[in-house]
């Protein structure tokens, strides 16, 4: 079930306890997953969806009527409280380890030896507002926060992070997103693509990034984040692992990029965790990037329209139990008229679910389990 | 000092107190299996060297198995703690 995260220089190396704690977490996540959670539709069909017709005399509608009779019910709200201390204790055992670890590990990060990539930090960056309210799925600081000169602990809490809370499910290096979509997608489907020059916005660590320097060795690859702790994290950990990445600190809404300068801009799970006026702005900058001829691709989880109302409203818990404030608001929205208007042309704009999994098949015969949805344009 | 992550912190069983009395159980049952985890690496070194020292446990990977069977107990572990979040539900099945 759990593989082993690929243990590259910049990895925080646990201790046996800290190891047995964060397993802890992912046994705990794996139990309520698999035998509390689907509960809540036992009791949604028993008790919650009665007692709503037995009021209204009909069944509910959306998944706010939903959410209406079962925030009453122990079951879910036992549910939510295990699910939400689980969230807890994940950071809190991740960060345990990247704080013991943290002054070695912005040694490692400043160990630049023979760069092949560069990273450009901005001192006057402005973290836009939407990402300061709250600070994201629970973890502490968010994707932005600096707790100290040279911090890369942003980075290193999420790469580990990211692993523990998928129970490795993005693979060794956390790479499927980017992985699906160069194999499962750009390669098979557009053979004689050749982006001379990638974005990936909103990079991260720079997990979903690297498989773009493999797909397509010769294009020059740039990544944009928010956080300047997560870029150094990012830059030194496309070193150790040896491709060669342009990270900078850049708002994807705007960036400094000149005009139609990119042949590919991509994003991996991105769009949910901004407002939707800077998904618009996101649409708007990757058409201003994009040469004539170059193609958009942002991936996320599914929207509302794909999913019945019971499971929108399972999917809607993470809003306000973990710290999502925009995953909703973003899942309601139709994004081929954002795309549209933000100058693509309506028959270059398309949804797809590429099938997900290409870490697996590179290991074992066995390969996808489901999909990535996304949705992209060319110009 | 503990990182807290900002963002209100809802409310789910009858007060914030009950709320953190679970999440201390839940916590102390972590530091169990924690205890346990070590535990089993002390008793496994034991049956292999007969021998004892810090850096030995420290050093100590479990193979693909013991990982396996390590987190068997862990499920089998939690499920027990549990049992009576599940409890309300069977009855339900059994109506």
């Amino acid at each position: 079930m759990m593989d082993q995260q690929f243990q590259h220089a910049m990895l925080p190396q646990p201790t046996h306890d800290e190891l047995a704690r964060q397993n802890f977490v992912q046994s705990l996540k794996m139990h309520i997953f698999r035998n509390i959670s689907p509960g809540n539709k036992v009791i949604y069909e028993k008790l919650g969806k009665p007692k709503f017709e037995q009021e209204h005399q009909r069944p509910p509608q959306n998944r706010y009527e939903i959410r209406e009779v079962m925030q009453h019910e122990p079951y879910y709200r036992w549910t939510s409280a295990l699910k939400r201390i689980n969230q807890e204790m994940l950071w809190d055992a991740v960060n345990a380890n990247v704080d013991r670890q943290l002054p070695e590990l912005i040694e490692r990060s400043k160990d630049k030896g023979n760069e092949l990539g560069t990273l450009t930090l901005d001192p006057n960056f402005q973290i836009p507002t939407h990402q300061k309210a709250v600070d994201i799925h629970c973890m502490p600081g968010g994707y932005h926060s600096e707790f100290t000169d040279d911090d890369v602990a942003a980075g290193a809490t999420y790469d580990r992070g990211a692993y523990v809370y998928g129970l490795g499910w993005l693979g060794p290096l956390n790479d499927d997103m980017g992985l699906s979509i160069v194999q499962n997608y750009l390669l098979p489907e557009y053979p004689d693509f050749r982006p001379r020059k990638i974005l990936d916005m909103g990079c991260s660590v720079g997990n979903s990034t690297l498989p773009y320097t493999d797909g397509f060795p010769d294009a020059e690859v740039h990544a944009i984040d928010v956080g300047a702790s997560m870029l150094r994290y990012a830059h030194a950990r496309a070193e150790a692992l040896g491709k060669r990445v342009h990270f900078s600190q850049q708002n994807a809404e705007h960036t400094n990029f000149p005009d139609e300068s990119f042949d590919l801009v991509v994003s991996h799970i991105l769009l949910h965790e901004i407002p939707p006026p800077s998904v618009r702005k996101v649409m708007q900058e990757s058409y201003r990037l994009l040469a004539p001829g170059g193609m958009m691709i942002h991936v996320e989880a599914p929207l509302y329209r794909h999913m019945d109302i019971y499971t929108q409203f399972i999917y809607d818990w993470e809003t306000a139990n973990n710290n999502e404030p925009f995953w909703s608001a973003v899942r309601d929205l139709d994004l081929v008229p954002l795309a549209t208007e933000a100058g693509f042309a309506a028959d270059k704009v398309f949804e797809k679910f590429v099938p997900n999994g290409a870490w697996k098949a590179k290991v074992s015969n066995s390969g996808s389990q489901g999909t990535w949805f996304v949705v992209a344009a060319t110009k | 000092m503990t990182k807290i992550a900002k963002g209100k912190r809802p409310v789910y069983l009858e007060n914030p107190q009950t709320d953190k009395l679970l999440a201390i159980v839940m916590a102390l049952t972590g530091e169990v299996s924690v205890l346990h985890e070590r535990l089993d690496t002390i008793e496994r070194l034991l049956e292999v060297k007969g021998i004892l020292s810090a850096t030995e446990i420290e050093a100590y990977e479990p193979d693909a198995k013991v990982t396996k069977e390590r987190e068997q107990w862990r499920a089998e572990y939690i499920a027990r703690v549990l049992r009576v979040v599940q409890e309300e539900l069977e009855t339900l099945n059994q109506s």
